[in-house]
C-alpha cells in the first residue's frame, strides 16, 4: 500500500463523491433522479471549446487563467442547471418521481444531440492547465500537482458546501424541505427558491467534474458524462437516497475501492474491476437495501 | 370584519368529495374546535385553508384578501401558520433549526432572538434540547415543538390539527395549557381540529361539528355535550 495508491484512492473517490452529492442535492428536495446530470458535467466539457468537428480541440473559454476559467465554468453549469429547471422541470413539478426521471433521460439524450450536433461525435484532446502534470515528490511517492490540486479543491467544495448546509438560511431551508417539502412551504420557504438553488448547486458541482476530468484524462467526449453518472448514482443509492453525507461516503468509497482493485488485481482480472466493485455494492445493497445512511424520516418517537 | 371566511368551499379527491359547499367566519382572536368523526373532513378543511389542498370552488378570506389559490408559502406570508396532524417536525434538523425554518420571510428580524427566547420560556424543555436533533424528542415534546414553530412566523391566525393525537392525557393538558396561554398573548386567532368534544368543552372556545364533508352544528363548546348532536354526528340521524 504505497502513498500514491492513496492519494489515487482519494482523488478518484473525490470526484465521484462531487458528482454523486449533485444528484443527491436534487433528489432530496425534489425526488428527483436526474439522469441529466452526465449530461451537465459534457456540456460544461464542451463550454471549454469552440464548436467544430476537429479532432484537435480549440480552447476558446478555456483560454481564461484559471481564477477567472473556473467561476466562468461553474457560472456554465449553475446556469444550465437552472436552465434546465425552469424549461423542463418546473412544467412538471407535481408530477410522479417516474415522470420526473423519465423527463431527465429525455434531457440528458437532447443535450447530447445538441453537443453531436455542435462538436461532432469524435473524441477530442484537449489540453487545459498542462504545466501542473509535473509530479511533487511527498515521502517515496511522486504525484502529479494536479491530483493534489484535484484533492484540495475536493476538500475546500466538501468543506464549504457543509458549512452552506449548515449555516446560512438557504442551507437550513433546503434541509427542511429535503425532510418534508410541503411542512416548509406552510412555514414561509419558497418552493422556487430552495429548487433553484438546489439546481445551481448541483450544476457547479457538474462544472467541477468536468473541469477536473478534463484535466485528469485530456479528453473531451459527448458521451463521458454517462460513466461517471452511472457510479455517482450507485453512490447516491448506496449512501442512501436524500443523504448527502451517505453520496459523499459512498462516492468517496467507490472511488478508492476502484482504484484499490485497479492496483490490487492481478493484471489478468484488471478488465474485470468494474465487476468487482458492483459485487461489492450489491453485497452493501443486501445488508442494506435502504443505503448505509437512509435519511432520517419523519417518523414519531412517542 | 371577520379574521377568516370560508365560502362555499368544495374539496375533492378524484370522484371523492371531502369538502361539500362550506362555509363558516372566524372572528379576530376567536377560538375554535372542529370536531367530528373520522372522514368528515376536518383535515382537508385545514390544508385547503392553508393552500396545501387544492379547492374545487370556494373562496377563502383572510382580513378581506382572497387566499384561495395561492401556494401555502404565500399564505404563510400573510399571517397563517399551521401546526400538522402528525406534527412533521424536521427530525434530522435540531430543534433551535426547526424554530428557525419558519423565520426567513419575517421583516423583523431584530424580533427573531427574542421570540425564540418567548419560546424557550414557553416550553421550557425545547430550550434544554435546543442543540438536539428533533426527532429524538418524545411525541409530546415533538407537539410543543410544531406549535412553537408555527408561531416563530409571528402568525395572526393558526390552525392546529388534532394537537392530542397519540399523547397521554396529561401531555395533553399540557400542551392545551401553553397553546391557550400562548394564544392570549399574541391574540391569536386559533382553529383547532380536536376529537374529544369535552376537551374542547374544558379547553373553551366555539365549536363546529362536521360530518360528510359539511358543518352540521355551530355553537358554544361547552353547551354540545349537554346535547345529542355529538352523538348525531357519530351515529346518523337520531332514531
Amino acid at each position: 500500500m504505497s502513498l500514491q495508491l492513496l492519494f489515487d484512492a482519494l482523488a478518484l473517490g473525490g470526484i465521484h463523491a462531487i458528482a454523486a452529492l449533485g444528484i443527491a442535492l436534487i433528489f432530496g428536495v425534489m425526488r428527483l433522479v436526474n439522469f441529466a446530470h452526465g449530461q451537465f458535467i459534457a456540456c460544461a466539457v464542451f463550454a471549454l471549446i469552440l464548436p467544430s468537428a476537429d479532432a484537435l480541440a480549440v480552447l476558446g473559454l478555456g483560454r481564461l487563467p484559471a481564477p477567472v476559467l473556473v467561476p466562468v465554468i461553474l457560472s456554465v453549469g449553475a446556469g444550465l442547471a437552472l436552465a434546465a429547471e425552469a424549461l423542463v422541470f418546473r412544467p412538471m413539478r407535481n408530477a410522479s418521481p417516474v415522470t420526473l426521471m423519465v423527463g431527465s433521460f429525455a434531457l440528458g439524450v437532447a443535450l447530447q444531440n445538441l453537443l453531436l450536433v455542435l462538436y461532432g461525435g469524435r473524441p477530442k484532446a484537449i489540453s487545459l492547465w498542462a504545466g501542473l502534470g509535473h509530479p511533487v515528490r511527498i515521502g517515496s511517492a511522486e504525484v502529479p500537482l494536479l491530483q493534489l490540486i484535484v484533492i484540495a479543491a475536493i476538500i475546500v467544495i466538501l468543506v464549504g458546501l457543509a458549512l452552506l448546509l449548515r449555516r446560512s438560511r438557504i442551507g437550513l431551508e433546503m434541509r427542511a424541505a429535503a425532510e418534508d417539502f410541503g411542512m416548509a412551504r406552510m412555514l414561509g420557504v419558497p418552493a422556487n427558491r430552495v429548487i433553484s438553488g438546489a439546481f445551481a448547486l448541483s450544476g457547479s458541482l457538474a462544472a467541477v467534474v468536468a473541469l477536473v476530468l478534463v484535466a485528469q484524462t485530456g479528453i473531451a467526449d459527448v458521451r463521458m458524462g454517462g460513466q461517471i453518472m452511472l457510479v455517482a448514482f450507485i453512490a447516491t443509492v448506496v449512501g442512501g437516497m436524500g443523504s448527502l453525507s451517505g453520496a459523499v461516503v459512498a462516492g468517496l468509497g467507490i472511488g478508492a475501492v476502484s482504484a484499490l482493485l485497479q492496483a490490487g488485481l492481478p493484471p489478468e482480472a484488471r478488465p474485470f474491476r468494474d465487476a468487482f466493485l458492483y459485487a461489492a455494492v450489491i453485497l452493501v445493497l443486501l445488508f442494506r437495501p435502504q443505503g448505509l445512511f437512509a435519511p432520517v424520516g419523519t417518523r414519531t418517537r412517542v | 370584519m371577520s379574521k377568516l371566511a370560508v365560502h362555499d368551499l368544495a374539496v375533492r379527491y378524484g370522484k371523492l368529495t371531502a369538502l361539500a359547499e362550506l362555509s363558516f367566519a372566524v372572528a379576530e382572536g376567536e377560538r375554535v374546535f372542529i370536531s367530528g368523526p373520522n372522514g368528515a373532513g376536518k383535515s382537508s378543511l385545514l390544508a385547503a385553508i392553508a393552500g396545501s389542498v387544492r379547492a374545487a370552488h370556494g373562496r377563502i378570506e383572510m382580513d378581506g384578501d382572497i387566499l384561495s389559490g395561492l401556494s401555502p408559502e404565500a399564505i404563510a406570508r400573510r399571517g397563517l401558520s399551521m401546526v400538522p396532524e402528525g406534527r412533521r417536525i424536521f427530525a434530522g434538523l435540531t430543534v433551535q433549526e426547526n424554530l428557525m425554518v419558519g423565520t426567513g420571510m419575517r421583516r423583523d428580524r431584530g424580533a427573531i432572538a427574542d421570540d425564540i427566547a418567548a419560546m424557550f420560556a414557553a416550553f421550557p424543555i425545547l430550550a434544554e434540547r435546543a442543540r438536539a436533533p428533533a426527532g429524538a424528542l418524545s411525541g409530546g415534546q415533538q407537539q410543543m415543538l410544531a406549535i412553537a414553530r408555527a408561531l416563530m412566523t409571528n402568525p395572526k391566525v393558526i390552525l392546529v390539527d388534532e394537537p392530542s393525537l397519540g399523547l397521554a392525557p396529561k401531555v395533553v393538558d399540557e400542551v392545551y395549557d401553553r397553546l391557550t396561554g400562548l394564544q392570549d398573548l399574541r391574540g391569536l386567532t386559533m382553529i383547532i381540529v380536536e376529537q374529544s368534544s369535552a376537551r374542547a368543552a374544558r379547553v373553551g372556545g366555539r365549536m363546529l361539528l362536521m360530518r360528510g364533508g359539511r358543518i352540521i352544528a355551530d355553537g358554544d363548546a361547552a353547551g354540545f355535550a349537554a346535547r345529542d348532536l355529538l352523538a348525531e354526528a357519530y351515529f346518523g340521524e337520531p332514531a
